[in-house]
């Protein structure tokens, strides 16, 4: 399941870029080679086959509340071609954003454009913008370099918090926190625990193991359910298959009430977590109660008397 | 409530020592024998993070998550239910380290004080990874037919994040 979505995600990512790289290319969308006529302000007296800077006018534009028309820019003249490179500015005109914003260039923030048909005189050109191609396609070439490099450097910064959270829970451990919340958690199981005799060792493992889970000590929790699970398996007749116990404490288990947030929710989230410790406890309420409910359900609709159990048809058979 | 988020974090960082204390155990030594955990569960996701937040990077970057969720949202919204937390939902039951991954992704795209990012901690923290749980106790006692199990996880997991979602509007909505 998980290798389908995976492999789903990177498959479908290509596909959908690939689609709208050639939505572009067919709509036109970023209008390359498009010719931009202009008007150049160079300083009096300035000689323009060198480098300065100068304001440019774009030719027929209206300037109103949203757009400007006179923009700073930097002149790069060479022999074989001439340049003007300026800065995003706001109140330019919306395409030119649009374009340095996907342009194939490391800074974004700037437009380095090509100028044609410069006539010295009449201090009159027209600029071409940077071609823009395949944008998805770079888009996502770069988004899966830069998160994988994210993904380490996220790692790296998620330890700190996990070591402190971690020091507590061991010290939460090994005072005894996880034996006040069994007396809590102990009166209940058996009820809900019918076929498990009161005095066996399989209760006290399953009390252990969901107070543990509640405090959010993974590490302490699974040998303790582990410990349980083998229990309850001493008091399974039909050693392949598992009992209405099992199935119970198992669903207790995954939807267990969380008191104490996952470690890793607690390092990704800072102190910001602090809210989530309440909603956290009431969804968990509500989940185990659910599971609770329908784990019951299960039970009463598929007993488990072993020689029902023997006759069902298994789809693997 | 907000005097109540305020002290969660203090009361426990300074009661648990304490109470050690109480409890006679060795605080300073029990700390850090536990703090070295943290270091290696920080190199252990790293394969994981880098493999679910690559995959849903490209996911993102090539405009097919924001047309997903254009796509969903609709339905989706008749419930209440947004669209930008079903990657957490789905990947949740399947992967813990992974979505770990879905969450930072997430805090990435939406800011770490939205209320989408408060949807998928609460997610986060209130659904396991169901299959892996199973496979590990189920296996650990040799059990085959595992029966209703599944089911009545998934059950359990389906209403912790429809109720992350209810909980999540009702508190921080």
């Amino acid at each position: 399941m998980l290798n389908y979505i995976w492999a789903g995600l990177i498959i479908f990512s290509l596909v959908f870029a690939v689609a709208s790289d050639l939505g572009d290319y067919f709509t036109d969308e970023f209008r390359n080679g498009e010719e931009y006529d202009i008007t150049l302000h160079f300083p009096e007296n300035a000689e323009t086959d060198r480098r300065q800077d100068v304001e440019f006018t774009i030719s027929g534009c209206e300037p109103d509340d949203q757009t400007r028309c006179t923009f700073q820019a930097r002149w790069f003249p060479s022999d074989e071609e001439k340049e003007l490179v300026f800065a995003i500015q706001d109140g330019m005109p919306e395409h030119w954003l649009h374009v340095a914003a996907n342009q194939d260039a490391r800074d974004t923030d700037q437009l380095r454009t090509l100028v044609v048909g410069f006539d010295r005189d009449a201090a009159q050109a027209a600029i071409v913008l940077p071609e823009v191609h395949l944008v998805k396609m770079r888009s996502i070439t770069q988004a899966a370099f830069d998160m994988a490099e994210f993904a380490v450097t996220l790692a790296i910064g998620l330890i700190g918090i996990m070591a402190l959270w971690l020091g507590l829970m061991k010290i939460a451990e090994d005072s005894g926190l996880i034996h006040k919340l069994v007396k809590v958690v102990n009166p209940v199981l058996g009820f809900l625990f019918p076929n498990v005799p009161k005095d066996h060792p399989a209760l006290g493992a399953i009390s252990l193991n969901l107070s543990a889970n509640m405090l959010g000590l993974g590490n302490a929790a699974t040998p303790l359910g582990i410990k349980a699970m083998e229990e309850l398996q001493k008091l399974n007749p039909n050693k392949d298959s598992a009992t209405n116990a099992m199935c119970m404490f198992l669903t207790m288990n995954t939807a267990s009430v969380q008191l104490v947030p996952p470690v890793t929710l607690i390092a990704l989230l800072g102190v910001g977590v602090a809210e989530l410790f309440y909603s956290i406890i009431i969804a968990t309420a509500i989940s185990l109660t659910v599971g609770i409910i329908a784990a019951s359900y299960y039970a009463r609709k598929f007993p488990e008397d072993p020689a029902l159990l023997t006759e069902e048809p298994t789809p693997d058979s | 409530m907000q005097i109540l988020s305020i002290l969660v974090l203090p009361v426990i960082i300074v009661l648990i020592p304490l109470y050690g204390l109480i409890k006679k155990v060795r605080v300073y030594e029990v700390f850090v024998e536990g703090a070295k955990e943290g270091f290696q569960i920080g190199v252990r996701i790293i394969p994981y993070l880098v493999a679910i937040l690559f995959a849903i990077g490209m996911f993102r970057a090539s405009g097919a998550m924001e047309m997903l969720i254009g796509l969903l949202d609709p339905v989706l919204s008749l419930v209440g239910f947004p669209a930008e937390v079903l990657p957490m939902a789905i990947m949740r039951p399947l992967t813990g380290s992974g979505s770990i991954g879905v969450m930072a992704d997430l805090i990435e795209a939406y800011g770490e004080d939205s209320l989408i990012v408060k949807m998928a901690g609460t997610m986060f923290g209130s659904t396991e990874t169901t299959f892996y749980v199973l496979a590990v106790y189920f296996g650990a006692v040799g059990v085959r037919k595992v029966r209703y199990a599944v089911q009545a996880g998934l059950i359990a997991d389906f209403a912790g994040v429809i109720a992350s979602v209810a909980v999540c509007y009702w508190l921080f909505g």
